[in-house]
């Protein structure tokens, strides 16, 4: 009989019997849908590393070039979006997918004698989830991750006795800065990954050696493979999740807020969703008493957990026989989903969008004709890419007066650009850099926001920017019409006698102040 | 045991076999559906790198009066360049030369052979390559060694007394 490659490798390896072995495994009778939680985390886990390890071509963990290469692999890598999209909200599917797991566990009994170590190693397993999702949220270094990483530090630091210590090491020294950056860096690529595939591993030897548990209450009937009839179903539920997790990847878009400014006191921070909950825990233990929520009760619970196959130490795994572990069980569930609730309700309101008027007037000063002259033609960067390489005083006055930056062999600009079209080009780059995409707008629109961009914005507020010395144009469509809104801005004296604001009628052509009074009118 | 067996060795007629058939083929659509839908995704963020979007640029190099004819002059280009998330600034070395018709051309200073920088040597008017001795005219024809073309040419342009070059 002839040899074939696979009888080769099999007379060599005896992978036949290790495959027979794995896929004819007998499990319990019973054995149903709420078993397939744990492959479903396997392939969560391997979508991550698999992912990760892409993702990781691209990054960089230096604060310099975090943001740009985060922001490089979600609009210029191929599939980048999605790739990232598959990752950040895959560290949300693993969470979910884990604590669900852990409740099957709980409520089934499965953690009782002998299957102690099985259930720590999966406990541990739970607190590395726990641990990639803390170090994997700073990487982007955009302001989100840096302030929920700043509040997470001092969290650290409000331990008992070793909490200063805890946070030094957390930081890399005593500020959040690069060397905070690489460590996590290494941590979330390096260190936790193989902790992660150890503990998988230690998991799934120690549920080969004792068997899958099975239901609480044996079922009379032979043991059946775990071919085909249950590898079906951890296929399904797999793909089932996967596709969940795909299309919210593709239709979802994975948060970038604006780069990390340490200098910014103005941003609230809030930390990723699964944290909620802890950080609601926080608001209720105010001044001295903050560790009680902060590190007291979390690992209180963390120990319960632990200790649980000793505090439950019956021969049934019944949960009808179990009602203190169950109804244990099922009220920090309860807590953990309404303090999560809560927070989320508590979330302070999102700043407005990125793109306020004064940067879609920025984006007409950069598409007219001055800008244009040597930023579209190679001469200088793409202003559309957003990089911003120099601070505002120095775009300030390059914008304002560009032979001051470029003497010499290149052309400088005939004209440069007054200070509020500076300032509106300059916001125009922060809003590219934001990620965000610009609103659509009309032309129409786009000609009103560029007088207003660059006019208006003096005295009036708009959208939380601008002078004060004019009311604020925010919603001011709910107080007047295009027309009168038109005749004001041409003549305020013409409707008020005594009027402040200067008349625009010889300013501005007619044009522009009638779509400036249709832009503001539609403001309610 | 027994029933499991008789399964596993489908010997338990025609339904259940259809119904393993089936099973078996699920689960390997299943699988390869994932495998291929991650590697699509994957291997096109790894293997589909992104070009990097280069765009023709005319760069000032210098101007006409400064330019002896014939004697080629070293130029010092200075060309941001996007390198995925980075701008690279790199320096660009270009020979301009006037012609006895006054016309200006751009010879790079990379050697044909194998890429090394070439310089010009005033006293034997010829490009010098350090690395395997490659010899070239000062306008850019080979003279010696193994250069296998001449050296490459930039399209230039005059804009009054100012000199560019394309990159």
């Amino acid at each position: 009989m002839r040899m074939t490659p696979a009888d080769w490798l099999d007379e060599r390896t005896g992978y036949r019997r290790l495959v027979g072995r794995a896929l004819y495994e007998p499990l319990p009778n019973g054995i149903n849908w709420w078993f397939t939680l744990g492959s479903v985390l396997l392939l969560l886990l391997v979508v991550q590393f698999v992912t990760g390890a892409a993702l990781v071509m691209y990054y960089v963990p230096a604060p310099a070039y975090a943001w740009e290469s985060v922001r490089y692999i979600t609009a210029h890598v191929t599939f980048g979006r999605v790739l990232r999209g598959l990752h950040v909200f895959g560290a949300s599917f693993i969470v979910v997918a884990a604590l669900a797991h852990l409740v099957r566990v709980v409520v089934f009994g499965a953690y009782k004698k002998p299957r102690e170590l099985t259930w720590w190693s999966g406990l541990a397993l739970l607190l590395v989830v726990l641990a990639f999702a803390l170090t994997g949220y700073l990487l982007p270094w955009d302001q989100r991750a840096y302030w929920a990483t700043v509040v997470t530090i001092n969290i650290a630091k409000s331990a008992p006795v070793a909490g200063p210590w805890v946070a030094d090491l957390l930081r890399g020294g005593t500020h959040l800065g690069a060397l905070t950056l690489s460590r996590w860096f290494a941590i979330h690529v390096v260190a936790l990954p193989a902790a992660a595939s150890a503990l998988v591993v230690a998991h799934l030897f120690l549920m080969r050696r004792h068997g899958i548990a099975g239901p609480p209450r044996r079922r009379p009937g032979a043991a059946r493979a775990f071919y085909p009839d249950h590898a079906f179903r951890d296929a399904a539920a797999g793909g089932l999740v996967f596709a969940a997790l795909l299309a919210c990847a593709v239709f979802g878009r994975p948060p970038l807020a604006a780069m990390a400014d340490p200098s910014d006191a103005t941003y609230v921070p809030r930390p990723e969703w699964y944290f909620l909950g802890l950080f609601q825990l926080l608001k209720y233990f105010p001044g001295r008493l903050e560790p009680v929520g902060a590190h007291l009760l979390p690992a209180a619970v963390l120990l319960a957990l632990v200790l649980l196959p000793w505090l439950d130490r019956s021969e049934s795994r019944d949960p009808r026989r179990r009602r203190i572990v169950i109804g244990g069980t099922l009220s920090l569930v309860a807590s953990v989903v309404a303090l999560t609730a809560l927070g989320v309700r508590n979330l302070p309101a999102d700043a407005a969008g990125a793109w306020g008027t004064r940067a879609l007037a920025g984006r007409a000063v950069v598409n007219g004709d001055r800008c244009a002259r040597c930023h579209a033609r190679g001469v200088g960067s793409d202003l559309s890419r957003g990089r911003m390489t120099r601070d505002v005083s120095w775009i300030e006055s390059h914008v304002s007066d560009p032979d001051v930056i470029a003497p010499g062999i290149r052309p400088a600009p005939a004209d440069g650009l007054k200070p509020l079209e500076a300032r509106a080009v300059i916001a125009y780059v922060t809003s590219t850099r934001s990620g965000e995409p610009p609103p659509p707008v009309s032309a129409d629109q786009e000609r009103a926001a560029a007088v207003i961009g660059t006019r208006c914005i003096t005295c009036h507020t708009i959208d939380g920017d601008g002078g004060r010395l004019g009311p604020d144009l925010s919603h001011v469509g709910s107080r007047h019409d295009a027309g009168w809104l038109e005749k004001w801005i041409a003549d305020p004296e013409a409707l008020k006698p005594e009027a402040e604001m200067p008349a625009f009628g010889r300013q501005l052509p007619p044009g522009d102040i009638a779509a400036v009074a249709r832009f503001l009118a539609s403001r309610r | 045991m027994n029933v499991q067996r008789r399964i596993v060795d489908e010997e338990f007629g025609p339904v259940w076999i259809e119904r393993r058939q089936w099973l078996r083929a699920a689960i390997a659509a299943i699988g390869a559906g994932i495998a291929a839908t991650l590697s699509g995704i994957v291997g096109g963020a790894v293997v589909a790198t992104p070009g990097d979007r280069q765009e023709e640029q005319w760069l000032p190099a210098g101007r006409t009066g400064d330019l002896a004819t014939g004697v080629p002059t070293a130029v010092t280009l200075r060309v941001t360049r996007q390198d995925g998330y980075y701008d690279a600034v790199e320096r660009q070395v270009v020979f301009l030369v006037k012609g006895t018709d006054g016309d200006v051309r751009a010879l790079s200073s990379t050697c044909t052979h194998l890429g090394c920088r070439v310089s010009y040597d005033a006293a034997a008017d010829v490009f010098k390559c350090p690395c395997h001795g490659g010899q070239y005219s000062a306008d850019g024809r080979v003279v010696s060694g193994p250069p296998p073309r001449p050296l490459e040419q930039m399209a230039t342009r005059v804009e009054g007394a100012r000199v560019l070059v394309k990159l």
